[in-house]
């Protein structure tokens, strides 16, 4: 009984947890926007946790440079099945103006599976809390597949 | 006893929340923000100066030839996942396929979600050996000076009026399609007609206003 209480609790309430893959800041701030009082995304459950071992969500911003990726897919290796990768802005889509570039080694979904991709240079704070309500319902099938 | 804050405290407890409270109470977006684009093949020309001026490598365009003369296929395909919103695409073109629209639900699972395309099919060029000769014949003119100011052609693209050209080369610098010489030695002002896609972009270059359309 207590697993199903857990069970629903979580799927209520899911932890993010932001990586800076050589970002240029402007989806980062977006984030934060997000979580922070006006867009509140911390009203519907969604929390920044500070380590990836207590994250469901993991959001990834920038085009994946080459110093970062190392440091991004140990991050995410951390992370407890099932998780949900999502992608904020084009960088690391596509690497968007950086694409090309020597030090980048993106996109990302070269690497792991992306769920989400949220477009935008930035995304509005509401574009990813739809994205994030998207990943939400993935998250919650990937659970009943697990079961 | 002093109480500090109690009258703010209160004030803030009964106040409106300063949430916008996304998903319940829908939000527009700013005027002129920069979002999902809509592109009208019905306008395009296929210049392709969008895809040269995109900085995000975000606009690709394929021709595609028709058998039987039908003319030429031509798609224009962007990217919303490799694009800065930038809108330097819809400042360059001359027929405003490209907008930019409010819609900010840019959210997908698959990557070909994020696809805008749009195609169209350019008419061949008419192939009529005799008109086609003078035309160039009046580029050759140019460089005499007794000639008369030209009049617009009918399938609107660029005449050149040798009268008040200098020969400066910005249109052909800034032709998207590759289609006009000019020699600043010779004085000479050539239009390569199966390139020429009558964009307007040397009309509007042109710093003497000698290109008419």
């Amino acid at each position: 009984m207590f697993k199903k209480l857990i069970q629903e609790s979580m799927g209520k309430s899911p932890w993010l947890f932001h990586i800076n893959a050589g970002s240029c800041n402007g989806c980062d701030i977006e984030l934060v926007s997000v979580l922070t009082p006006r867009y509140d995304a911390e009203r519907l459950g969604f929390k920044l946790a500070g380590s990836p071992r207590h994250a469901d969500i993991v959001v990834v911003t920038g085009p994946v440079t080459k110093q970062s990726l190392p440091r991004v897919l140990r991050a995410i290796s951390q992370v407890p099945e099932p998780r949900c990768i999502v992608t904020m802005g084009s960088c690391p889509q596509s690497g968007n103006v950086f694409r090309g570039s020597y030090s980048v080694a993106g996109p990302l979904s070269k690497y792991v599976h992306v769920d989400v991709d949220v477009a935008g240079c930035a995304p509005k704070p509401e574009a990813v809390i739809d994205g994030l309500a998207l990943a939400t319902q993935i998250l919650k099938e990937k659970r009943g597949q697990m079961k | 006893m002093d109480l500090p804050f109690v009258k703010e405290a209160l004030h803030q407890l009964f106040s409106k929340s300063s949430c916008a409270m996304y998903p319940v109470v829908p939000s527009e977006a700013a005027p002129n923000y920069r979002g999902r684009i809509v592109y009208h093949p019905d306008r395009c020309l296929g210049c392709g100066m969008c895809e040269r001026v995109c900085s995000g490598n975000a606009i690709t365009r394929t021709v595609e030839h028709l058998p039987d003369d039908q003319g030429d296929k031509i798609t224009l395909t962007f990217n919303l996942g490799s694009c800065t919103f930038c809108a330097t695409c819809a400042d360059f073109c001359s027929s405003h396929s490209i907008e930019f629209t409010g819609d900010y639900h840019m959210v997908a699972t698959k990557e070909e979600d994020l696809l805008v395309s749009g195609s169209f099919i350019k008419a061949p060029r008419k192939k009529p050996a005799a008109p086609a000769a003078p035309a160039k014949a009046e580029a050759c003119a140019a460089a005499e000076p007794a000639a008369e100011a030209p009049k617009p052609r009918e399938d609107g693209k660029p005449v050149n009026d040798p009268a008040k050209c200098v020969y400066c080369t910005l249109c052909a610098r800034k032709c998207p399609a590759g289609a006009l010489t000019v020699d600043r030695a010779a004085k000479t002002w050539t239009l390569d007609e199966d390139k020429c896609v009558a964009c307007g972009t040397c009309a509007e270059a042109c710093p003497k206003n000698c290109i008419i359309m």
